[in-house]
């Protein structure tokens, strides 16, 4: 039976009273379902290994309160909590065999030897290295993915009721990431433990998690499936840190009760963006600046002037297999970087260089504010 | 929200209750440890300070007159001046032979470097006061390298001096403690980024003023440091001018003769106020005036430096560092000799004989015995307080650790002498816990003024150990008992061994804490030499010497071969 995870208003200041306090964790609250494959995701610094510390109780919360199921466990010691963690340098025991790693926590509840055993063969068994205990080398003498999985099988020996992973594939080349990234996806699925993952890369984040949190600067900035991430992210922040996202300076023009138009850097050039999978977020002023955000499948190219078009040039033409991309620079201060277009098909006879008119789907367009940093 | 109604209904007593108490618990052990053998001695020190003289703690004659000695005693003026005079002088002689050859063995082309490395440390390691012995066979007014120094200078109307006295100190204080200037600043000096070096090269800067003006400026931080080191410990030596001083004292000595002679105890711990003042002052100022001065000299690019290949540059620091390295081991050499002869004055030893070591059973096989005892048992208690406090102050942090660490590294400015007087201050006969002539005394000694050394080389080692293996223990249930017992302890026992092991080196040899607090039944080897000395028995003192320092010599090779590689070799995992 597996727990929620609920957390209250957590926040953490390290050295409060210090000259220079860092406010790692601000009125985090939300809650992970039981069983749940749940992702934290955000820049480095965003403070995901703070909030994982903190479930654990490796540090202790300077606010608020965090729950396992119905139980309070704010003030509750790691050691008391029944926990299991793996941490990104695995943090095996140099002194022990892998046997004993993996048996650790079963010694420390004193569990009879002949059950020890039966536990920890099972255990090596689920994370794909029975073979492993025949030799019981030192974890020194593994590889680096064999390494991970000792690591996973040590935390989940022990039947622990909350399984946190703090950028566990990080140590590991990328082949390696993809595939052992599957395999704890596997593995929580099968013993159904309720689970964080904590990754800084979003297609992992993505790939993995049945729920993900954005985090940053210690807030929680969006939560929800990675679809919803996706295709409505809530900030421009998010908007740019899953997946791509192209943006635009513009100033709102005109709106109504479901649509908002935005009068562009380019004169004469609006973009209304409506239609039900638009999101428009905070105020929406008359006269306020805006971004206008799309993704790269949302934007298309034309040669011919356009009216609704902003002017750019083709910068560079990249053949990606599936699709092309081109980037296009555009002029006078539209957007800050070069636009980045995918479309199905080559366009003939269009070459670096060439001036073109980029699109907005005005259907998909999205609508932030243009405070705070992407 | 229901959860919130419920943990308001826990009370406090509960909450209490689920705290994790251990860690304070343990942290309490040292605490106390140090609060009654160090904090509560050094009280009563001040306190007697300010006593009438003698050994009672009378607060009738409450008064300076202990201090005013100071202002009106030709003995204690000189003293304290011969203190001064030695403890500059010696940062001076120490930095001209260890700067130059540290920077040598740092950056120029030499053979024998890592022989120089090891041996150089050989003088730290070996008893300072038998040095001083040797250096009389020597240099004494009958010592044969004066003689035979003087034959060929008296027609150029120069004389050697004779090795008692002020030169005598500061010579054979010099050649003790130069490795502490010579291993630092050959750190310093293999460390400073060598691009700053070359970057001034480019500009077209002449070596001599690079040296000036880049190089020196880096390394002096070092280089402070350890000019501190070896005046601290210059004053705080006993054992030299114990046996070189004759007319000269020094606090040290002051003291020794302020209770042996006088049996004024109040008298010894104002000198010893004063001697605590005088270290404590210079390590503030080292605080203040050099370490803000610390630049970053560590670079992260493994910039090679350009060693010196000019033979004549080669053969000035082979030639430097051999004459060094002579002079430091001459008087062993000498000793040795020494040990085999009843008499040496003039050119020859005479007498061989073999009796000095054939009597050494019959003299001192208690001494030996309680030697052996008192290192052993002393070792121990420093292993497990300094372990203990070593993990609490760099892993636990409780609010407090701080004293700890502090309480932990007093005696390092403590002069051995000063820790004896504290403790006789606060449990000689009469007072609530005698503990006056007993072991018990000296083994508590031995642990305040180690304990510094164990709790150094754990806190390296622990600083070493991945503290995520820790955490992943108390992760998987364990406790922080359980976890230091199979995760840290494991791990960090090479440096405790390490530590406990030079720790047990230096106590086999221990004269300047011994000598105010033995008795006839708690003599040692070190006490022992030491009567020989003074009472003329060279040939003894020399067999006696001979076995103390090859004992020690064992001790720390085995050490070194023992845990040479694992010490160094990393706990990481990948
Ligand atoms: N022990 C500490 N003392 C002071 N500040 C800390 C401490 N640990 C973390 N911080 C600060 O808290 C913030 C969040 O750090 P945290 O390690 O949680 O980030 P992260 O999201 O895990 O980053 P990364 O992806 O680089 O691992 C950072 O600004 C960091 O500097
Ligand atoms: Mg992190």
């Amino acid at each position: 039976m597996s727990l929620s995870l609920t957390y209250e208003g957590v926040g953490k200041t390290f050295d409060p009273s210090g000259k220079n306090p860092v406010r790692a964790l601000d009125n985090v609250s939300f809650r992970i379902e039981p069983g749940e494959l749940f992702c934290l995701l955000g820049p480095s610094g965003c403070g995901k290994t703070t909030l994982l510390r903190c479930t654990a109780g490796l540090e202790s919360i300077t606010g608020g309160k965090i729950f396992y199921g119905d139980r309070d466990v704010t003030s509750i010691p790691p050691f008391r909590r029944n926990i299991g963690m793996v941490f990104q340098s695995f943090a095996l025991y140099p002194h022990m065999s892998v046997y004993e790693n993996v048996a650790y926590g079963l010694r420390v509840r004193k569990v009879p030897e002949a059950q020890v055993r039966v536990k920890v063969t099972e255990m090596m068994e689920l994370v794909g290295l029975p073979d492993v205990l025949k030799r019981n080398p030192s974890p020194t003498a593994l590889s680096g993915g064999q390494q991970q999985r000792v690591a996973v099988a040590r935390a989940l020996v022990y039947d622990p009721e909350i399984l946190l992973l703090d950028e566990p594939l990080a140590n590991l080349d990328a082949k390696l990431r993809r595939h052992m990234r599957a395999e704890i996806r596997r593995i929580q699925k099968i013993t159904n433990i309720t689970t964080i993952f904590v990754t800084h890369d979003q297609e992992e984040a993505m790939a993995i998690g049945d729920r993900l949190a954005v985090l940053r600067h210690g807030v929680v900035e969006q939560i929800g499936t990675s679809d919803q991430l996706y295709h409505n992210p809530e900030s421009a922040f998010v908007a740019n840190f899953i997946g791509k996202m192209n943006f635009f300076h513009g100033r709102v023009s005109a709106t109504t009760n479901d649509s908002v138009t935005v009068e562009t850097a380019v004169k004469g050039v609006a973009v209304t963006a409506s239609g039900e999978k638009v999101r428009i977020h905070g105020d929406r002023a008359l006269g306020r600046e805006v971004l206008i955000g799309a993704r790269p499948e949302q934007l298309s190219i034309s040669r011919t002037k356009d009216p609704h078009g902003l002017p750019g040039t083709v910068s560079i033409i990249q053949h990606l297999g599936q699709f092309v991309r081109y980037e296009v620079q555009t002029e006078g201060g539209i957007a800050e970087r070069a636009l980045e277009v995918d479309v199905d098909h080559l366009i003939p006879d269009l070459n670096e260089g060439d001036p073109v008119f980029v699109r907005i789907d005005e259907k998909n367009a999205g609508v932030y504010d243009s405070e705070g940093e992407r | 929200m229901s959860k919130a109604v419920i943990d308001t209904k826990e009370s406090w007593i509960e909450r209490i209750l689920k705290k994790d108490w251990t860690p304070y618990v343990v942290f309490a052990i040292p605490l106390i440890f140090l609060s009654i053998f160090l904090f509560w001695p050094l009280v009563t020190t001040l306190l007697r300070a300010f006593l009438g003289p003698g050994f009672a703690m009378n607060f009738e004659n409450l008064g300076t007159e202990n201090f005013s000695r100071f202002f009106t005693s030709r003995l204690y003026q000189r003293s304290l001046r011969n203190s001064l005079i030695i403890g500059f002088a010696v940062v001076v002689t120490t930095a001209f032979i260890g700067i130059p050859m540290g920077y040598c063995v740092a950056r120029v082309k030499m053979p024998f470097k890592n022989l120089l490395l090891s041996l150089g440390i050989l003088p730290i390691i070996m008893p300072s006061f038998i040095g001083a012995f040797s250096w009389i066979i020597l240099l004494g007014r009958q010592g044969v390298v004066r003689l035979f120094l003087n034959t060929f200078l008296t027609p150029l109307g120069i004389e050697i001096p004779s090795i008692y006295g002020l030169f005598g100190i500061i010579f054979t204080m010099s050649l003790a403690l130069y490795p502490f200037v010579f291993l630092l600043s050959y750190g310093a000096f293999s460390s400073a980024n060598p691009l700053l070096e070359e970057a001034a090269m480019m500009m077209g800067s002449s070596r001599w003023r690079i040296m000036r003006t880049i190089t020196l400026p880096l390394v002096i931080p070092s280089l402070g440091a350890s000019a501190i080191l070896v005046f601290i410990r210059s004053i705080g030596n006993f054992g030299i001018p114990a046996i070189l001083g004759g007319e000269q004292y020094v606090l040290p000595t002051l003291i020794y003769f302020r209770v042996n002679g006088f049996w004024d105890l109040n008298g010894a711990a104002a000198i010893a106020t004063v001697s605590i003042f005088i270290t404590g002052g210079m390590l503030l100022l080292q605080k203040f005036v050099i370490s803000r001065r610390e630049y970053e000299t560590i670079s992260a690019s493994r910039s090679e430096h350009k060693l010196h290949t000019h033979w004549a540059a080669r053969l000035f620091a082979t030639l430097y560092c051999g004459i060094v390295l002579l002079l430091s081991m001459a008087p062993n050499i000498a000793i040795i000799i020494m040990s085999f002869f009843e008499r040496w004055r003039g050119p020859y030893p005479e007498g061989f004989t073999w009796n000095n070591y054939l009597r050494i059973p019959q003299v001192i096989s208690s001494e030996i015995f309680n030697s052996l005892y008192l290192a052993v048992s002393a070792s121990i208690i420093t292993a497990v307080l300094g372990c203990l406090i070593a993990y609490i102050v760099e892993r636990r942090r409780p609010k407090g650790a701080i004293i700890l660490d502090l309480a932990v590294m007093a005696p390092f400015i403590l002069p051995g002498i000063v820790v004896s007087v504290a403790l006789l201050s606060a449990f000689s006969s009469g007072s609530i816990l005698a503990l006056g002539g007993t072991y018990t005394i000296i083994i508590i000694s031995f642990t305040i003024r180690r304990t510094p050394y164990v709790f150094r080389s754990v806190v390296a080692s622990l600083s070493q150990l991945d503290e995520t293996l820790e955490e992943s223990s108390m992760i998987s249930g364990a406790n922080w008992v359980y976890t230091f017992r199979r995760v840290s302890l494991p791990l960090i026992m090479p440096g405790i061994l390490a530590g406990t092991i030079l720790t047990f080196a230096t106590l086999l040899q221990e004269l300047s804490t011994t000598v105010l607090l033995y008795s006839a039944r708690t003599r040692t080897v070190p006490i022992q030499i030491f009567a020989a000395v003074q009472d003329g028995f060279f040939g003894e003192g020399a067999a006696m010497s001979v076995m103390l320092l090859v004992t020690v010599f064992i001790v720390v090779y085995i050490m070194n071969r023992m845990l040479g590689r694992s010490v160094s070799s990393s706990f990481k995992l990948g």
